[in-house]
């Protein structure tokens, strides 16, 4: 007990200057281990420091008080606790402890789901994110777990703040799987295929060992989302997948295959009947409704692929051709694409036609310059960026070694070996 | 609760921010563990998303409201109506759904607002899609009477003219 106490007062003495804190951090992680035995008796203590002065002190008791199980009603004080060291915590001191700042924000969100109030967590989460990281380009362990609490309280647009940073350094290869996936599924709810896209493929062609349960179900999805967005699925991974996935994903996700195959033959009667068959299997995926997208995209299609052979046809004709029941149906159809932007046409009504119109898009307006001006600045800096990686990786001692050994010998100095560290 | 925020966005007609207003407004109330549900304004939270033709949120919201409120408070029920219309692509259903409900002072102004702002985009959807419509189909879209709309009394509406039961569409000169 005295140990204890002889803590507290050293935390909240040596918490003002970045020095003293060093030197705190020091006797923090020493007293770690009897912390942890006393961690029954640590909650009053708490009470003596001050979140927003002693943050990393705090961090230290907050983290051995919330060590052992937890009981639901025990969460719902911890969770505000909590939240309200997130809220008021200093960023320099707890970047000190990240590990158990991260260890913290879990078990945050384990007691928000015990307490079956995902919302609560939403935006403390988001708060430790922008905290915990280095830069608005690091993804930090918190990142899917703050996806996870937007998916499961169906705050969508939260989730957009975060998946619309270019992300750069990340701290385990898991964080990011997880990260593109649940970012992947959160762009599905919100209808943003492209960005959905961009990120499975991101989880499809990630570097792996082995294959993993994250990348199959995001393969899954992926096939669905190509078949929504572009009317056609990948056939092939590109190069730069890994040998593992390309060998064996589409092993594991067979009958998504063989949907996008009937989707190619462009039928509608042969999906709806391959899709009743093996309705389970894609119930049990959670991927039904994303299947039935799918399919009801199919009209689309069938409509554009009309439009590259037709200047007009009739809304007669539309719906034989697409297997719709009617020409006033065939007129929906036509009307909610014209809506969405994904055809240009118009309707005539006395007459029952439709004519098929060029894209008036004449990139001539100011609009459109700024938007192309806009991506030419990204694609500059990208470049940038990766030429500065590039040379970093060149003087990478690993990254020698290996190339050392590989390259071509043309000379007698060939045969040298490849110098791994220079004494200057 | 503080709602001074939505209530100054409210009085002055900025719609178009409700939305985000009460987003934000909910995660904080939230994160402070306070049980806010029963009291929150979930008719103008919707409406404030379909405003901006945010049906998904929209859609999202109206799921995670509890079964108890959606049975005790009926406007909460008639808004989503409104978005349910506008998900179904009822186009003529929605503003059945706009005036068969008696609203609140409050959400009166919202819902007004909103269903201008649908009748002007209604009004452009036809301008671009139809060179031809039926007066019928016309005024099914517009939400009024075949007469108001082959007389073009709707302040929107420019030069149309009729051709036997068609109006054949011109572009607006105004």
């Amino acid at each position: 007990m005295n140990s204890v106490e002889g803590l507290v007062n050293q935390i909240q003495g040596l918490s003002t200057t970045a020095s003293d804190v060093l030197s705190l951090q020091n006797l923090l992680k020493q007293a770690d281990d009897s912390l942890h035995a006393e961690s029954t008796r640590l909650l009053p203590f708490l009470d003596q420091l001050d979140p927003s002065k002693h943050s990393l002190g705090y961090l230290y008791f907050l983290e051995a008080c919330t060590a052992g199980p937890v009981t639901k009603e025990q969460a719902g004080s911890y969770v505000l606790m909590i939240a309200r060291f997130i809220t008021s915590c200093i960023a320099e001191q707890i970047r000190l402890a990240p590990d158990k700042f991260i260890t913290v924000c879990k078990r945050f969100k384990d007691q928000v789901l015990l307490l079956e109030e995902p919302l609560r967590g939403v935006a403390p989460m988001l708060t430790a994110i922008r905290k915990l990281q280095s830069s608005s380009e690091h993804l930090t362990a918190l990142h899917p777990e703050f996806l996870l609490l937007c998916l499961l309280s169906r705050c969508y647009k939260a989730g957009l703040s975060i998946l619309e940073e270019d992300v750069f350094e990340v701290d385990q290869p898991r964080d990011l799987f997880l990260f593109c996936y649940y970012g992947g599924m959160i762009s599905i709810g919100k209808k943003w295929f492209r960005k959905a896209l961009e990120l499975l493929h991101n989880v499809v062609t990630a570097p792996m060992s082995t294959v993993n349960a994250i990348a199959v179900e995001a393969f899954k999805k992926y096939i669905l989302v190509s078949l929504i967005h572009h009317g056609q699925s990948p056939t092939n991974l590109p190069k730069y997948a890994s040998s593992v996935a390309q060998r064996n994903l589409k092993n594991l996700c067979q009958p998504y295959i063989e949907l996008a195959n009937s989707y190619s033959n462009g039928k509608i009667a042969d999906i709806e009947t391959y899709v009743e068959a093996n309705k389970d299997k894609f119930e049990s995926d959670n991927n039904l409704g994303l299947v039935k997208q799918a399919v009801s995209s199919m009209y689309k299609r069938n409509i554009q692929r009309l439009t590259q052979t037709y200047l007009t046809l009739s809304l007669q004709d539309i719906a034989n051709r697409v297997q719709l029941n009617s020409p006033k149906e065939a007129e929906m159809h036509v009307l909610q694409m014209i809506k969405d932007g994904e055809i240009y046409a118009t309707i005539n009504q006395k007459d029952g036609m439709v004519r098929f119109l060029e894209d008036p898009e004449q990139y001539k307006t100011c609009e459109m310059i700024e938007h192309i001006d806009s991506s030419i600045q990204r694609l500059m800096t990208l470049s940038k960026k990766l030429n500065g990686v590039d040379e970093l990786m060149s003087c990478d001692p690993l990254y020698l070694l290996k190339a050392g050994r590989e390259r071509q010998r043309f000379d007698f100095d060939d045969f040298d070996n490849v110098p791994q560290r220079f004494n200057i | 609760m503080d709602f001074s925020v939505l209530n100054e966005a409210l009085a002055s007609k900025s719609f178009n921010k409700i939305a985000d207003i009460c987003d934000n407004l909910m995660l904080q109330v939230a994160a402070e563990g306070v049980p806010f549900r029963d009291e929150w304004p979930f008719a103008i939270h919707l409406l404030g998303h379909i405003y901006i033709d945010d049906i998904n949120s929209a859609r999202f919201l109206w799921k995670s409201i509890p079964p108890a409120i959606k049975e005790s408070q009926p406007e909460v029920v008639a808004a989503w109506k409104i978005g349910q219309k506008l998900w179904t692509r009822d186009y003529a259903g929605v503003y059945e759904a706009i005036r068969g409900f008696d609203w609140t002072q409050q959400t009166q102004v919202l819902v007004a607002a909103f269903s201008e702002l649908y009748t002007k985009r209604m009004f452009e959807l036809l301008q671009s899609a139809y060179s031809t419509i039926s007066i019928q189909d016309a005024a099914q879209f517009l939400g009024m009477s075949e007469e108001d709309a082959s007389n073009c009394k709707h302040a929107h509406l420019c030069l149309c003219r009729e051709v036997s039961y068609y109006f054949t569409i011109f572009r607006c000169i105004a």
